[in-house]
């Protein structure tokens, strides 16, 4: 194992050198949490379809339990059952289109990881930055449990567990725990746990920001501990049968699915589970006892159990919907936990956007309305009125609206009109729209993947790590 | 053009506002009173305070500004408001809801007594180094410090103790002294 915990050492060391104006030791938050032997139980996997380039290359890496799909490069570093996931990455001949410039791709887009430890971490869509087009890159970076990196490339910077950065170029930064970022791009910044912040310049900002006593019941995250809190406790608390489907070499499917929908064979099914058309069920998630209409998706690390989706629902990575009822192209995004009881569901209206990160709690029943925004931490009709807004009103914003923690300046309008249509966009990349012949997206074209296993040294100086292996067509 | 030091420009310590370590703001605030009232000068009066400790030792200075600050409401609030411009935000929008929270705050009047009443020491800056210049030092050598901290004033010590304060002023009317008497030495020269 002495390879290995070199390499550890040295992308921690890597890591901090970038994030020394802050004087943070990214160490305590990530050595020792996972044991020695698991990054050397588990095999890694990679998938071949005829839809996405072939084009893997691993060199002095550990990938215990990841997932690939698409054109991926890693060197020097620890994935440990991350799922890279490159079925959105740009292709050869591709337009970009930035500000007044459109740019033409040369070649297929890749993900390339480089110098970093990424911790059970979705790395998905593609780089939305003008300068990297063809390589959407990961350098000396580390993420906790459950980070989302989403069409960000970054470098130098640290996501605590649960953080998600979208659609955004980050360079030498820390963001805290349970933090979503959606802000083009960023440099040299340090967040507080729970900080939610969406701003596109001269357009409109929005922020939010979790009051960390509240938050720390959820998520907490303490150094030389694993993070703590309901949301770790319910994202671990199905290994087992993750663990199960993983070591099968050839699992049939659990429930009956329609010709156009998509069930990743590393997903879990239990209890009376229903698959509509169009629908994509992504690896990692977990449904039990749901009802998902046509043309919804559960995306990575999702858990859906006793809920019912009406139809066209985007639930983004991580999230969670438990005894709730959704109605049709309601938006859920990444992380968000939405958790009614037995007794008291949570019913959220057709068109609702539920913001990323948005914790909602109840024990008794709670009715968010048809057409409404609803963020931060909701527990009860007061907090639900405190922290949602008409997506009618909203758009009539022009200035500012604060609403408890949470502030808004710019054009309403706006800020729902993209909203509205990063979702259609999700929706037709899913496949959602399918009808036969037009519009096909992941429930259609992720259908048939073939999955290999690759294993690292199972002992001596190099044990855990993986030979340098590349693979192309 | 006659050379200073900085032990000519000082004001020497006795004569400055001092109160004892303990003390509260509105004490500091009658002490610098009382001694703008006594200090003979001509153009410049006090503007801060010196606290001292038991042995009295300056440890440290309670400017006006200090005082107007202590005035400032203090909740989280507000702090998370000054914030926000490291998200984005137009300072218009920090700024508004500062002064919203100030309509809802305590009314002015309730603050001039509450503050009152709070000890200096949670208000007073300690010395920083660069902050002090030896008696004997030269008029450049006070000027390069005033600039290079942005400083209002030096602490003045002789063998490590505090004997006196430099202030901004004093240095810049000695500066525009000299520089008048050379002004009219070079007009003389050109003749």
């Amino acid at each position: 194992m002495k390879a290995l915990k070199d390499l550890l050492d040295r992308i921690v060391q890597r890591v901090n050198i970038n994030l020394r104006e802050f004087e943070y030791d990214v160490g305590p938050f990530v050595k020792n949490l996972i044991p020695w032997n698991q990054m050397a139980k588990f095999h890694a996997f990679y998938g071949i379809t005829q839809n996405h380039p072939l084009n893997f290359e691993f060199r002095h890496s550990n990938l215990a339990g990841s997932y690939f799909l698409g054109k991926c490069r890693t060197n020097n570093s620890i994935l440990y059952k991350s799922n890279v996931r490159g079925d959105e990455l740009k292709k050869k001949g591709d337009r970009f289109k930035f500000q007044d410039v459109e740019i033409r791709l040369l070649e297929d887009e890749g993900i390339e990881i480089e110098d970093s430890y990424l911790i059970k971490t979705l790395v998905h869509n593609f780089s939305h930055d003008p300068e990297t087009l063809e390589r959407f890159s990961i350098m000396n970076t580390v993420s906790a449990h459950y980070a989302n990196i989403h069409g960000s490339p970054t470098d130098g910077s640290f996501l605590g567990a649960f953080a998600t950065v979208d659609l955004t170029t980050m360079n030498d930064c820390v963001i805290g725990e349970y933090s979503y970022i959606q802000a083009g791009e960023i440099n040299h910044i340090k967040t507080d746990p729970g900080t939610v912040w969406i701003r596109s310049p001269g357009a409109f900002n929005f922020l939010y920001r979790y009051p960390l006593k509240k938050l720390a019941r959820y998520l907490s995250c303490v150094r030389g501990r694993r993070p703590q809190g309901i949301l770790m406790d319910f994202a671990e608390a199905r290994n087992e049968a993750f663990e199960k489907v993983f070591n099968l070499v050839d699992a049939e499917p659990r429930v009956g699915i329609p010709k156009t929908a998509s069930l990743d064979r590393f997903a879990v099914v239990d209890g009376k589970t229903r698959i509509g058309q169009n629908v994509v069920v992504a690896e990692r998630a977990l449904l039990e006892n749901a009802w998902l209409g046509k043309g919804s998706n559960a995306q990575e690390h999702c858990h859906i159990k006793n809920a019912r989706l009406k139809g066209n629902n985007v639930t983004a990575h991580g999230a969670k919907i438990i005894e709730s009822d959704l109605g049709k192209d309601v938006f859920v995004g990444f992380n968000s936990f939405l958790r009614g009881s037995p007794k008291g569901r949570l019913s959220i209206g057709k068109e609702s956007i539920i913001m990323p990160h948005t914790i909602i709690d109840t024990k008794k029943p709670l009715k968010i309305p048809a057409g409404h925004l609803a963020w931060g931490l909701i527990t009860d009709q007061a907090g639900l009125e405190a922290n949602s807004v008409s997506l009618k009103e909203l758009s009539k914003v022009k200035g500012k609206l604060v609403r408890g923690d949470m502030y808004f300046e710019g054009s309403g309008s706006e800020f729902v009109t993209a909203f509205q249509k990063r979702i259609q966009h999700i929706l037709e990349a899913n496949g959602a729209f399918y009808d036969g012949k037009r519009h096909e997206g992941h429930a259609q074209k992720n259908q048939n993947i073939s999955f290999n296993t690759i294993q690292p040294y199972p002992d001596g100086a190099l044990a855990g790590l993986y030979p340098s292996i590349l693979i192309q067509p | 053009m006659k050379t200073y030091t900085v032990k000519e420009l000082m004001v020497p310590i006795s004569e400055y506002a001092t109160v004892p370590e303990g003390s509260t703001l509105f004490e500091a605030v009658l002490a610098l009173e009382k001694a703008q009232e006594e200090f003979d000068q001509k153009q410049y009066h006090h503007r801060a305070i010196l606290i001292l400790d038991k042995n009295r030792r300056v440890i440290g200075k309670l400017s006006q500004l200090g005082v107007l600050r202590a005035l400032e409401p203090k909740d989280e609030d507000i702090e998370g408001f000054d914030e926000l411009s490291q998200f984005g935000f137009s300072q218009e929008l920090v700024q508004g809801l500062r002064k919203e929270r100030r309509v809802q705050g305590v009314p002015l009047k309730d603050l001039y007594v509450r503050t009152a009443g709070l000890k200096v020491e949670d208000f007073m800056q300690a010395p920083a180094e660069g902050e002090y210049v030896e008696q004997d030092a030269s008029l450049d050598i006070a000027v390069h410090q005033l600039v290079l901290g942005n400083h209002l004033a030096l602490l003045v010590t002789k063998a490590r103790e505090i004997v006196g304060i430099l202030r901004l002023t004093d240095v810049f009317g000695a500066v525009l002294r000299d520089m008048k008497e050379c002004m009219g030495t070079r007009g003389e020269d050109s003749e």
